[in-house]
């Protein structure tokens, strides 16, 4: 699995793709103050950007990509 | 031989032996669409097979076969055959072909001409011979324009960023600004927008915008792609174009030229860099003394905070004096930006043919007189409020004690000393007076008296200034907010002379007052259910006494929200000076490029209109002004042999009335010819024999607003100026504005706008149809009337009436929404017919019955409904209901 | 992790070339000879990550597979690539119409089409 989701925390890994968004967004519904782990993610599908967008977590570690790292920064800020 | 030629010899083979059975099958069933298909379906995989390999006389040949297949498969060309001869033939030299290959493993050279010649004679049946190459079609994006300022977004860069692009800019490196909304349903089709503007190399600058439709986060579509991407790349245009060719259509690229990154931003100075700073550095800038120009800047930079919008833009100006040192018109606008903090507006400066001794007409003297004026005002307003309290109660004895009077004496004496007059002894002794007598009137005589003397004395400089502020007025047009600073510092300190207050000034997102509009707006609304609970409070519940007192509240909440609406309303409003202020220069390059002379004059420039209006003016008012000046004012030769004055007149004023404001746009140039025109509108069909007999000049003269009226001919060789005039009209009627225009031919012309103050409030009379309510806006309405079904009759197979003289057609509005069902009529059977003004004429609208008018907010339809183009809106009702507001004007 | 990918061509010399160019780059490739073997093949629970497909073809053409192939669980989102030829402007419009993601042009070169794989096919 791409996102494994912890109590608080849901952890990316790898290419993040277009089937999680919706799992996605269901969990921040339940934890609405959920946090992310993005340290091995490389990529995320424009579906899960969304959901960030709209929901604006706390990212605890952020991706170790840089690129994706950039994006991120002008995003969730 | 490689498996791959092996199978594609084999296959090949088999396609031929198909193509062949194919060809007789149709000799015998020559419109059958099946074998016709299957045919194409052989040829074409064929040649797809033999571009794999480098067999170039095979495909060539295939390549012709399948477009005439295809042809005939689309019923372009009729089979026949002499067609079928010929494919044959080519399926044959096919076949030689392919036997070579299977010996040489290639194809001879002495193929080239019989190959040449095969294709030639198959395309000669497809009627195209020489569309071999017509066909490989450029994929790349082509809606990518190129340069235009209209079109560049307004970037919000960090200046550091913007430093970097800007370089690039210059050192020849196309910066593309990349915009791209992929189509909502883009997840389900596999697409990762996200993932491609990944891909995108070299961006220096990113963003993403998330437009949420969904109200709650309960409500959102994760796969429902609400996303923008906009970016900023040195990527080579064609990587982009390659990268992007799935989505041109939802792309937008456009080169950013390097003066668009310079854009000085940062705080608004407390203090204005001082003018005598600009002036010398424009001195210095203008005899090419960069040296000391750098060196005042860099102390001038020294000396303010860097995070100021005046050391944003002198840093810029050393940009530009190290990367372009001969840009100097840039550069002087960079540093006249320096007076108004309003950043230069290099789609004009872009346009301006450099010329070498621009001078700078910036007039120091304003800010000091000013002052003095409004200072004036505020003097007079501080005596007037001490005469009134001494006016109060002249002999109440008892009533005035000392403290009053001393108070009075001591304000007197502060307002003296402002005006820089001294009157300290006069009111020493007055005061004095006043207490033995205990009466306020020796103070008052003596306020009298100082009024008297004072506004006498002032008058001489008044008159000046007068003057100096409106020649600046007209010269510094261009200067944007000029005259507003100059009216705030008045304001300023006219209250200084009373007691020292902080600028009160505050500045607010406009998102805010947007929000605080729709609130008001649903308010407004809200408080209209109040009468509805006072009826139902009286009629269902029985309780009087409960009803009276909800009205008495309403009355209190609708006066409250009325006063609230407007003023939201008037935080929204702005001068038109914002769009005026373009002119000055606009007027001066074109008319210089045209050889013409033209003075401006702009009047009432203070007027002021919602923000939304104001912005929607804009466009309309530069095309207008532009066809002034292209066609309406002549050059200085042809005016002298007219008997004019070689400078022609353009006066642009806008002014306020009532509840609209009006702008007129008015030249002494040649007029427009009716009779041309009218000949203009017949030869385009515009208008028919019958109308071009009878038509009114005044009619004729309209004729220029009509759709279809602008073409490129129109522009050269007639006087009128229909050049794209129906833009412009539709421009401002979507703002619910108006346009007209008069015209004498020799004299002049005169256009003149109608817009409304504000957009916020629609007043619509409120009708039922069959069963259903409408809004239809009041300022389209002229009248309602009940008309008898005996008064209607049918000409033309168009039901009219006549009302005052005048035929009238009446539609039902049952048909025009595509209802099938008869107006209702009353119990004298009559219509209810609403009588519109639509394009100028009168039509009236059979409805089933009236209500009654409303001041509604009307919200635009969105999404599918966004495109019917019948509705205007849709607005809430008091009572909660949805009424849908219609668009006559598109409907009828 | 090599990704799949679905190959559809009713010509055999076609299915071959590319899915000679596809495996060299590392790629696992089924085939089918036509939309109804394709179909047949994803029924059966072939789970490709991209599907590259011809348009014209007998039984089943590009344009029915690409819209059965969407309606199935678990295909909403699959990257669609149709294979045709440079002609065909309006196919590649028919194609992207009924949920494809791009194009590929007949005859693809190696190159290339590793480039379009990697474009639309994240971690290719």
């Amino acid at each position: 699995m791409a996102i494994e989701y912890k109590k608080n925390l849901a952890v990316f890994s790898d290419f993040v793709g277009v089937e999680e968004a919706e799992a996605l967004l269901e969990w921040f519904l339940k934890n609405p103050k959920g946090k992310i782990n993005l340290s091995d993610c490389v990529h995320i599908h424009a579906s899960s950007l969304q959901v960030l967008m709209a929901i604006k977590p706390i990212i605890s570690v952020e991706s170790k990509d840089e690129d994706l790292k950039l994006w991120l920064n002008t995003v969730l800020e | 031989m490689n498996n791959l030629l092996e199978q594609f010899l084999s296959e090949g083979r088999d396609f031929l032996q198909g193509i062949a059975e194919k060809l007789m099958q149709l000799e015998n069933n020559p419109n059958s669409t099946p074998l016709m298909t299957e045919l194409f379906r052989f040829v074409h995989t064929l040649k797809g097979n033999s571009g794999l390999f480098d067999f170039p006389e095979m495909t060539r040949v295939l390549h012709a076969s399948e477009d005439l297949m295809d042809a005939v498969r689309n019923g372009r060309v009729n089979y026949s055959q002499e067609l079928a001869d010929q494919l044959l033939e080519a399926m044959d030299f096919v076949g030689i072909l392919m036997d070579e290959i299977e010996v040489t493993e290639k194809i001879g050279t002495k193929h080239a001409i019989p190959a040449a010649e095969l294709a030639k004679a198959l395309r000669a049946l497809l009627g195209n011979p020489e569309s071999e190459t017509a066909v490989i079609e450029d994929i790349s994006p082509k809606n990518n324009a190129v340069i235009s300022w209209a079109d560049l977004p307004s970037l919000k860069l960090p200046e550091s960023i913007a430093e970097k692009l800007y370089r690039y800019a210059i050192d020849g490196d196309a910066v593309f600004w990349l915009e791209y909304k992929p189509e909502s349903d883009s997840f389900f089709k596999g697409e990762d927008p996200f993932f491609l503007m990944r891909q995108v190399r070299d961006t220096l600058w990113r963003k993403v915008v998330f437009n949420n439709v969904a109200q709650t986060l309960e409500e959102m579509d994760a796969y429902s792609c609400q996303l923008a991407f906009q970016l900023l790349t040195i990527a080579p245009e064609e990587e982009l174009d390659d990268l992007l060719r799935y989505v041109p259509d939802e792309t937008k690229r456009i080169e950013i030229p390097a003066l668009a990154f310079v854009k000085p931003q940062g705080n608004e100075d407390d203090h204005p860099i001082d003018v005598e700073f600009i002036n010398n550095a424009l001195i210095l800038l203008d005899v090419g003394d960069f040296d000391a120009l750098t060196h005042a800047i860099n102390t001038m930079l020294e000396l303010s905070a860097s995070e100021l919008w005046s050391s944003s833009a002198l840093r810029w100006v050393l940009r530009l004096i190290e990367s372009e040192p001969d840009n100097k018109i840039a550069q002087q606008a960079l540093l006249e930006s320096l007076q108004t903090l309003i950043a230069p507006d290099w789609s004009e400066i872009a346009q301006t043919i450099p010329s070498t001794n621009t001078t700078t007409n910036s007039s120091t003297s304003v800010n000091s007189q000013v002052p003095d004026d409004s200072l004036l005002l505020g003097f007079h307003e501080v005596m007037n409020t001490q005469r009134e309290i001494l006016s109060l109660s002249p002999h109440l004895s008892g009533a005035w004690s000392e403290g009053r009077l001393k108070a009075v004496a001591a304000t007197l004496l502060g307002c003296y000393r402002a005006v820089n007059h001294d009157y300290e002894s006069e009111t020493d002794a007055a005061l004095q007076l006043a207490l033995a007598e205990n009466s306020p009137a020796p103070l008052l005589a003596l306020l009298e008296s100082s009024l008297a003397d004072i506004s006498k004395l002032s008058e001489t400089p008044k008159l000046e200034q007068a003057e100096l502020v409106a020649e600046s007025a007209v010269q510094d047009a261009n200067f944007g907010r000029r005259a507003e600073d100059v009216t705030a510092v008045a304001g300023r300190r006219s209250e200084d002379a009373t007691a020292v207050t902080p600028n009160k000034t505050l500045k607010v997102d406009q998102e805010k007052v947007d929000r605080l509009m729709n609130l008001i707006g649903e308010m407004v609304v809200a408080k209209n259910a109040l009468p509805y609970l006072a009826n139902r409070a009286e009629t269902v519940f029985g309780v009087r006494e409960l009803a009276r007192e909800i009205k008495s509240q309403y009355a209190v909440i609708n006066r409250v929200a009325e006063e609230m609406q407007d003023t939201i309303m008037q935080v929204r409003m702005m001068p038109v000076s914002f769009i005026f202020q373009r002119f000055p220069r606009m007027v001066r390059d074109i008319s210089r490029k045209l050889g013409k002379e033209v003075e401006l004059v702009l009047e009432g420039e203070s007027t002021e209109a919602d923000k939304n209006i104001v912005e929607a003016l804009s466009d309309p008012l530069i095309h207008i002004v532009r066809n002034s000046l292209d066609h309406g004012l002549e050059s200085p030769e042809i005016r002298r042999t007219a008997g004019k004055n070689a400078m022609g007149k353009l006066l642009i004023r806008a002014s306020q009335e009532s509840d609209r404001v009006l702008i007129e746009i008015i030249d002494d140039g040649k007029g427009i010819d009716p009779d041309v025109i009218k000949n203009k509108a017949y030869e385009k069909g515009l208008i028919d024999e019958a109308t071009l007999e009878r038509i009114s000049d005044q009619d004729a003269v309209n004729l220029v607003f009509a759709a279809g009226f602008s073409t490129a001919d129109v522009i050269s060789d007639l006087s009128g100026r229909g050049v794209g005039m129906d833009v412009v009209r539709s421009a401002v009627e979507k703002v619910n504005g108006t346009v007209g225009i008069e015209s004498v031919v020799g004299k002049g012309t005169r256009l003149y706008l109608s817009l409304p103050l504000s957009m916020a409030v629609t007043n619509v009379i409120i009708i039922e149809s069959d069963g259903q309510i409408f809004g239809v806006p009041m300022d389209l309405v002229v009248e309602t009337v009940r008309v008898k079904r005996s008064q209607i009759r049918t000409i033309k197979q168009k039901q009219t009436t006549v009302l005052r003289g005048r035929i009238v057609p009446l539609l039902s509005l049952n048909d025009l929404l595509a209802r099938n069902v008869e107006p209702l009529t009353n119990e004298d059977d009559e219509f209810a017919t609403l009588i519109v003004r639509v394009h100028g004429e009168h039509v009236g609208i059979l409805v089933d019955n009236f209500r009654e008018t409303v001041d509604i907010i009307l919200k635009p339809m969105t999404g599918i409904l966004g495109g019917m183009s019948g509705y205007s809106g849709a607005a809430l009702l008091g009572d909660g209901s949805v009424l849908i507001v219609l668009n006559p004007r598109e409907l009828i | 992790m090599a990704k799949t990918i679905l190959l559809v061509d009713d010509s055999v010399t076609m299915l071959m070339s590319v899915k000679n160019n596809l495996e060299i780059n590392g790629f696992k490739v089924e085939t089918a000879e036509d939309g109804l073997k394709a179909m047949e093949k994803l029924n059966a629970g072939l789970k490709p990550d991209l599907i590259i497909t011809d348009i014209n073809m007998p039984k089943m053409g590009g344009i029915e597979l690409i819209k059965k192939a969407r309606a199935l669980p678990g295909f909403r989102f699959m990257p669609i690539l149709t294979l045709t030829t440079e002609a065909a402007q309006g196919k590649r419009d028919e194609g992207k119409a009924a949920g494809a993601t791009g194009w590929l042009v007949k005859p693809v070169s190696g190159a290339d089409l590793l480039k379009i794989i990697k474009q639309v096919l994240p971690g290719a």
